[in-house]
């Protein structure tokens, strides 16, 4: 039988099991089954205050309104990074293009407003340039029938080259000055005592959070990840799916370029290059999973936030930044094998 | 003949092997002797298919006897299987399509660093292999994908030809080939037995079962029910044995108990004025070699698919739905006003009203990471949306009168739908496209894997689609689901409709002689040349 789990035997039965008598062990199995499983779901957002309460610890004068607001904007800057990336992945994709896209947002911003273009056309070309992007990564991988993994890598080797040469080795440029306070940890929004990204990011979030659960492309989203073939005799829109949720990532990552150019105020072509792989550390610290159609964005925020804490908790304990790889590197590991634990143990429940 | 001893040739006894709750193979006997045809018969799902991988080493048995040449081999992979002297042809043409024909025959001989043979070695002995089979003029270095159908399932022939065999074992191995290369590959076999080799083979065509073996096992359920020399087997007491008339009584009264069960609602159903045609199928060839098919589907009615595998039933289905295209015909789908419009492309059928449940439920249906409820409703945020925003309390009626009406075991439907039975699974599938008001269900062997109790339910919920005026076709493998639940049988044959059974008056060795093609007096569209 190819076509019912092996735990279809218990169905139904064992729902009621706790209600019709069974023995206690197998009620105690079932209890500590379910804490197993909540523990492994509440992971992430366990670890956020502890790293915090460990940086205190381990960090002396780090509480501190600067700290704190500096540790989020390392957060936001990767969470927004993420933002698109974790839908790409929900619909069980890929996105390889976020550091070039980001790298071509800061070259654009810096240089053409240091020509003296007006702000919001230099935005609308970015967010156009970003929609084409992902639209050609999404479209070409469905038809051609090939992972998004490669088309979004061969546009991200398009999109740097365009960048350097956009950029013709130009070492100057401009930034508005709100938009350098906007990342910067005395930056204020308004009356708000908080930079704007902060504000942006949480914004962003909530957006991101409503948009996967309450419309119809963001179910569709978790459909099409987690059985392709189901979802196109469920007639869902694959290829429109995929369109939105490439654009939407690389009008993300064009977003953190701007942030970036406001960061630095100079072209910089290869800014977004740790981007390559952080955005999948937040998301797959997160717990939304690479095998498409499980997670969210909310765990994608504590993911980013768990990366900034425990980046700065090694740069505060002196560890260098190939020390801050590895540990990363272990955490992902170590953290994904329980999710991958988590749904076996859920499912048997 | 030669002489026979139990010392030389194959010994099965009381052979069996389960797939988890499925019993496929009960208890199996078999007796083959060296210089003997030997040919195995039964239903789908008899247990055949198992019984020959666990003689070619593909699987290995639960329990039970078996002895080849004397000894109890090793059957633990198929390499050793081969070195035991048993090569099999799978009834699925294996092979690389981007390599060559003689590449493809001497496939698995190679050793690790060099060729298991010289290339001039592998020519002369694909070309003798191929010329004994009558494709004399083959290009061995043609990639393989340029082959016919029938050429490459002869490769496949080839390959286990070239095996030192003494077992050869061939599963459906003919059912691409027309009448002259089967008669070419008879007379190899036939050669081979002179030699005191064994052959062990299977069809779905009866002329040939009874045209080339000694001797015939018949296999019911698992369990070897009869093994006759072929001077004493009759068509008609194969067909028996298979479809289990010695105990048909009893599969005759769970039918008519069922059909008399219904009979309220269908005297209810007769009372409405006679429905219009839906779905109508015209001069609709599925192959090359088929006859084209016409039929017409009312509402209300429930249109049954038969056949042995591959026959052509599963192909027709995906006509209906848009998912393949016919190689000539159409199919047309007719509205309200008696407009029709033709079926183009799975979303086009779809929208039309032609929805469709497909056979495998993990890989085609299920959604296994996401929730009941997710699972039912992903068809439905077309319709219930405004502005691409959810309206899920309407989903969540429309979810709980789904799972009210066709009683749906689930606690929760937050929970994954992977916790739920078969049964109920398949449910949650039908759910999907029911609360999106089908015109016309097409259902590919949906009770596959369903316990006995969900399936009385499932037969009330499709009866019951039916009596709202729903036309369905329902494709099974199982006879007995045919008889129970539809009006009508369309049984298939090499990819022609050989036979439309009025279900009220057939019964199930009716259909199992269509399936073989047999002759029938229901049957307008006479398929003339299988007979026995």
């Amino acid at each position: 039988m190819t076509d019912s789990s092996p735990i279809t035997a218990t169905d139904g039965s064992l729902e009621q099991a706790p209600a019709t008598g069974q023995p206690g062990s197998s009620t105690s199995r079932k209890v500590a089954a379910a804490v197993a499983a909540n523990f492994t779901t509440a992971l992430p957002y366990v670890l956020v205050p502890v790293l915090y309460v460990l940086s205190l610890i381990f960090i002396p004068g780090y509480f501190s309104k600067v700290s704190i607001i500096s540790l989020l904007i390392l957060a936001s800057l990767l969470g927004l990074a993420s933002l698109g990336q974790t839908m790409t992945i929900i619909a069980g994709g890929i996105d390889l293009s976020i550091p070039s896209v980001i790298g071509l947002s800061d070259i654009i911003v810096t240089q053409l407003y240091y020509k003296g273009w007006s702000l919001p056309v230099i935005f609308l070309l970015i967010a156009a340039i970003a929609i084409v992007i992902g639209a050609i990564s999404a479209i070409s991988s469905v038809l051609l029938h090939v992972h998004s993994l490669i088309t979004s890598f061969g546009m991200s080797l398009v999109v740097s080259g365009i960048a350097l040469e956009f950029s013709n080795g130009a070492v100057t440029g401009a930034v508005p000055g709100w938009l350098t306070s906007s990342v910067s940890v005395i930056g204020k929004t308004g009356p708000i005592p908080i930079p704007s990204i902060i504000i942006v990011w949480a914004v962003a979030s909530v957006l991101a959070v409503a948009f996967m659960r309450l419309t119809r492309i963001g179910r569709e989203t978790y459909a099409l990840g987690a059985n392709s073939v189901a979802a196109k005799m469920a007639v869902v829109r694959s290829t429109w799916i995929l369109i939105v949720v490439f654009a939407i990532s690389a009008l993300c990552a064009a977003m953190v370029g701007i942030f970036f150019a406001g960061y630095s105020g100079i072209p910089d072509p290869t800014v977004g290059q740790p981007y390559f792989f952080l955005t999948i550390t937040a998301v797959l610290i997160g717990g939304t999973s690479l095998l498409g159609g499980r997670g969210g964005y909310q765990r994608t925020v504590m993911g980013a936030l768990i990366v900034a804490e425990l980046t700065t908790l090694l740069v505060g304990v002196g560890f260098n930044s190939s020390f801050q790889e590895l540990a990363l590197g272990i955490l992902v590991i170590a953290l994904c094998s329980t999710y991958g634990r988590e749904i076996k143990i859920a499912a048997k429940i | 003949m030669p002489p026979r001893s139990e010392a030389s040739g194959l010994v099965i006894d009381d052979l069996s092997r389960s797939f988890g709750q499925t019993r496929a193979l009960a208890s199996a006997t078999l007796r083959l002797y060296p210089g003997e045809i030997h040919s195995l018969v039964g239903e789908n799902g008899s247990g055949k298919s198992t019984l020959i991988k666990i003689l070619s080493g593909v699987l290995s048995p639960d329990s039970g006897t078996l002895i080849w040449e004397g000894d109890a081999p090793q059957l633990g992979s198929p390499s050793s299987a081969q070195g035991a002297g048993i090569a099999t042809v799978f009834q699925e043409t294996l092979i690389v399509p981007e390599m060559t024909v003689r590449e493809n025959i001497y496939l698995g001989t190679d050793r690790i660093f060099r060729y298991g043979h010289r290339k001039g070695e592998e020519l002369a002995g694909a070309r003798q292999a191929l010329s004994d089979l009558g494709l004399d003029g083959l290009d061995l270095d043609r990639p393989m994908w340029t082959l016919s159908l029938a050429e490459r399932q002869l490769t496949t022939v080839a390959r286990a030809m070239i095996r030192p065999w003494r077992l050869l074992i061939l599963d459906e191995a003919t059912s691409a080939l027309d009448a002259q290369q089967r008669d070419r590959l008879f007379e190899y076999l036939r050669f081979a037995r002179e030699q005191g080799k064994s052959v062990l083979f299977t069809s779905h065509r009866m002329d040939e079962v009874l045209g080339l073996a000694d001797r015939i096992t018949v296999l019911r359920q698992g369990a070897t029910v009869g093994t006759m020399p072929v001077a004493q087997a009759s068509r008609r007491g194969i067909l028996s044995l298979m479809s289990g008339r010695a105990d048909v009584t009893d599969v005759a009264d769970v039918v008519s108990a069922e059909k008399g069960l219904d009979r309220r609602g269908e005297s209810e159903r007769q009372q409405s004025p006679p429905q219009r045609p839906v779905l109508r199928v015209e001069e609709l060839t599925l192959r090359a070699t088929a006859k084209p098919i016409s039929l017409e589907v009312r509402a209300g009615k429930i249109l049954g698919l038969a056949g042995l595998e591959g026959q052509g039933q599963v192909e027709f289905v995906e006509c209906l739905c848009g998912l393949r295209r016919p190689a000539d015909g159409r199919a047309l789908v007719l509205n309200d006003n008696g407009e029709s419009r033709s079926v183009r492309g799975y979303r086009a059928a779809n929208r039309m009203g032609v929805r469709y449940v497909p056979r495998d439920r993990r890989y085609e249906g299920l959604f296994g990471p996401l929730s009941v409820f997710d699972n039912f409703a992903v068809t439905l945020w077309s319709e219930l949306n405004q502005f691409g925003l959810l309206r899920r309390q309407q989903a969540r009626k429309r979810y709980q009168q789904f799972a009210d009406s066709s009683r749906l075991v689930a606690a929760s439907p937050k929970r994954p739908i992977s916790v739920l039975s078969g049964g109920n699974q398949q449910k949650v599938l039908l759910g999907r496209w029911i609360a999106m008001r089908p015109r016309v269900l097409v259902v590919n062997d949906p009770l596959r894997g369903v316990d006995h109790n969900t399936k009385e339910e499932l037969y009330r919920l499709f009866r019951r689609l039916a009596a709202d005026g729903v036309a369905i076709v329902f494709l099974s493998t199982e006879i007995v689901e045919l008889l129970t639940l539809t009006d009508q049988i369309a049984v298939f044959h090499e990819g022609s409709l050989v036979a439309m059974l009025p279900t009220e008056v057939s019964s199930d060795t009716d259909v199992v002689a269509a399936m073989f093609g047999a002759d029938r007096q229901h049957d307008d569209r006479q398929h003339g040349g299988a007979n026995g």
